[in-house]
């Protein structure tokens, strides 16, 4: 509800101190000596550009403020919770895919994202087992199609397979 | 001899049972490759180079087209089941692509897919075999002013595609365009937004943007609704034959003639690609359409000009990289290797001294187009069993293979650490209710135009003398054009909700 009624307002704000931001960063690269137009030239237009549009959009959705809004029915509340737990675990994946190998990351990282995004009447017993056992034929599928199929070495991490 | 003598007995030596069997086994390779986000055609044409070594140059030749077409029109099936572009080229097929599936028309939008793909590159290899040499020339008229006139133009689509909420869809666009900026300058080579991390001194990578809009931010999109959505599958309707009926065919023509000459034409334009094309005939076909309101929505003249169009760029590409040995893009870049390595050196000599080996290359690209019509038709029915996998195991496959995919372009971790990044912006672009499209265009066109713009002005002086080139205003005043009546129309239909 707070994104829907304020949403216009956060992307105009965000907008418009990104836009002055890149105008003023823009300034502190150096000029260039061979072209008049330096690499200062697009970040600035870019700057000025959004600046001026999120400035329109700005006033636009304070107008819009004013009148009162209409309330429609709410769709199912989002689930946050699966959102924001499936982007720590992504994170944490793409952070650990080097230091620990593709394997074990991936072995860990599947099962847990299939079982965060899984709605609750999916996760008995025998749906866990299925999990389990993608996971494992589709991560090492992945392993050799890489390795022997297209020659690319996907990081090997604390432990590697030798074939 | 004529060209279509020459044509004739080339096609007769393509269609020898070796050169047969290579060019299915390439197509196939290529379809895998297009058809996986993150993993391109031009990964593929890489990987296939160093097998063409101990093959005789034609056969080699062919293989290597073969893997070509199959990667660029593979990018569609991905794209129409998963909303994911599975090549660059076919971002513009998932906006109504993707809504056919949902509806359960998979199998129809594939089929329309497969065909106008198939029926875009012979157009393509059609100009290519009888008017390769005199287009080339036409290619040598483009400078990088001509190219800043083509990416301004490409540009102010982004406004036309944003029409309705205009204002917000600039800005989606013009944070695009920051990314695009990030890393060292073209030509000066002064680091910008790069806060002293060496990684971002090359850029932000077009695959990892990508997959980071597509593929991540779906993958959070999806988990909000995940309890709501037990039980709920996607119908799949069948159909017969290729999903659409002869009227229907008929309708489509005009359709895909444009989309088609659009395609060839950006592809003969060295450097700016299947991507620039498909979406530059998405938003000619909106605009020219009785129906404009229907794209996006689900709409099959919307696949059928892009595919259309990225299909026949390929055709397009080709005129340049074997008539003066420039190549396009990455994968034609990748050919011109395949040509060194086989002792041909492309240019104007080669239609000279091989010209057995250049009208080979044009019998194997129509027969290629060919297989991969039936190579594809054939698997329609095991592609879309795709859409039964229940989303929350999909999801989570489909984002390991893209961020391996992300690793194997360039065998960099960062690339993969980027695509969580991307992921965000899209997830919060979904938040705010922006557009993600003009983000993606603008982020693909954003460096090609700088690079053109400071080229431009580097070897014409002033802005001003850019004017002096008639192509230029072309394009230049076209797009301003554009942009006046897109702005007026905006303004008038924000007064009439008033």
């Amino acid at each position: 509800m707070f994104l829907r009624k304020y949403g216009d307002l956060i992307t105009s704000v965000f907008f418009l101190i990104f836009g002055i931001w890149l105008i003023l960063y823009a300034r502190t690269f150096p000029e260039s000596a061979i072209v008049s137009i330096g690499p200062d030239f697009m970040p600035t237009t870019i700057g000025l550009l959004m600046a001026v549009l999120a400035a329109i959009l700005l006033v636009q959705s304070i107008m819009a403020l004013k009148k009162p809004a209409e309330i429609k029915a709410d769709e199912d509340a989002p689930e946050y919770k699966r959102v924001i737990e499936s982007l720590v675990l992504s994170l944490a994946y793409v952070f650990l895919l080097q230091p620990v190998g593709f394997i074990i990351s991936t072995l860990v990282y599947l099962f847990a994202q299939i079982f965060v995004l899984a709605p609750e009447v999916n996760r008995t017993k025998k749906d866990l087992i299925i999990f389990a056992v993608v996971d494992v034929v589709f991560t090492f599928i992945v392993f050799f199609l890489f390795r022997y199929g297209f020659k690319i070495v996907l990081p090997a991490g604390i432990f590697t397979i030798n074939l | 001899m004529g060209a279509l003598a020459q044509l004739g007995s080339a096609l007769l030596s393509v269609c020898q049972p070796q050169s047969l069997l290579l060019m299915v086994a390439g197509v196939a390779i290529g379809i895998v490759f297009g058809s996986i986000p993150g993993l391109s055609a031009s990964m593929a044409v890489a990987l296939m180079l160093p097998i063409t070594f101990t093959m005789t140059p034609s056969l080699g030749m062919n293989t290597l087209v073969a893997v070509y077409i199959g990667g660029i029109s593979g990018g569609l099936i991905s794209a129409i089941l998963l909303n994911m572009p599975g090549t660059a080229s076919s971002i513009a097929t998932t906006f109504d692509g993707h809504p056919m599936a949902q509806k359960g028309e998979a199998m129809k939008a594939l089929g329309l897919g497969i065909v106008f793909s198939f029926l875009g590159s012979e157009f393509s290899f059609l100009i290519l075999t009888f008017f390769a040499p005199k287009l080339a020339d036409v290619a040598l008229q483009f400078t990088p002013v001509e190219n800043f006139g083509i990416c301004f133009f490409a540009l102010t689509m982004v406004a036309i595609l944003a029409s309705g909420n205009m204002i917000r869809g600039l800005l989606a666009g013009l944070l695009g365009l920051f990314f695009a900026s990030v890393g060292m300058s073209p030509i000066d080579g002064t680091a910008r937004f790069t806060f002293g991390n060496s990684n971002l001194l090359a850029g932000f990578n077009q695959i990892s943007t990508l997959i980071g809009i597509f593929a991540v931010a779906d993958i959070l999109k999806t988990a909000e609704h995940m309890s709501a959505n037990v039980g709920k599958t996607i119908p799949i309707n069948k159909v017969k034959g290729f999903g659409f009926s002869v009227q229907e065919f008929i309708h489509h023509i005009p359709n895909f003639l444009r989309s088609a000459l659009i395609g060839t034409g950006i592809g003969i334009l060295p450097g700016i690609g299947g991507s620039t094309s498909g979406m530059l005939a998405y938003v000619t076909a909106k605009n020219m359409s009785k129906y404009p309101d229907e794209f996006g929505k689900g709409c099959p003249d919307g696949i059928v000009a892009t595919e259309s169009a990225n299909n026949a760029t390929i055709g397009g590409a080709m005129i340049p990289l074997l008539v003066l040995g420039i190549p396009g893009d990455g994968v034609t870049a990748m050919m011109l290797g395949g040509f060194l390595i086989h002792g041909l050196s492309a240019g104007p000599l080669l239609f000279i001294k091989n010209a057995d080996v250049v009208y080979g290359i044009f019998a194997a690209c129509m027969v290629c187009a060919l297989l991969m019509l039936i190579i594809e038709w054939y698997c329609i029915k095991g592609f879309v069993q795709v859409l039964r996998v229940p989303k929350h195991i999909l999801l989570p496959l489909v984002l390991v293979l893209c961020a391996v995919g992300a690793y194997a372009t360039n065998n960099r971790i960062f690339d993969v650490q980027s695509i969580i990044l991307f992921g965000l912006v899209g997830y919060i672009y979904h938040l705010l209710k922006l557009p993600t499209t003009p983000f993606v265009l603008c982020f693909l066109i954003g460096s090609l135009l700088e690079t053109n713009l400071r080229r431009g002005i580097m070897s014409y002086k002033s802005f001003g003398a850019f004017f002096a080139r008639p192509i230029f205003d072309v394009f230049f005043f076209v797009a301003i054009g554009v942009l006046v009546y897109s702005v007026i129309k905006e303004v008038r239909a924000g007064k009439k909700k008033a």
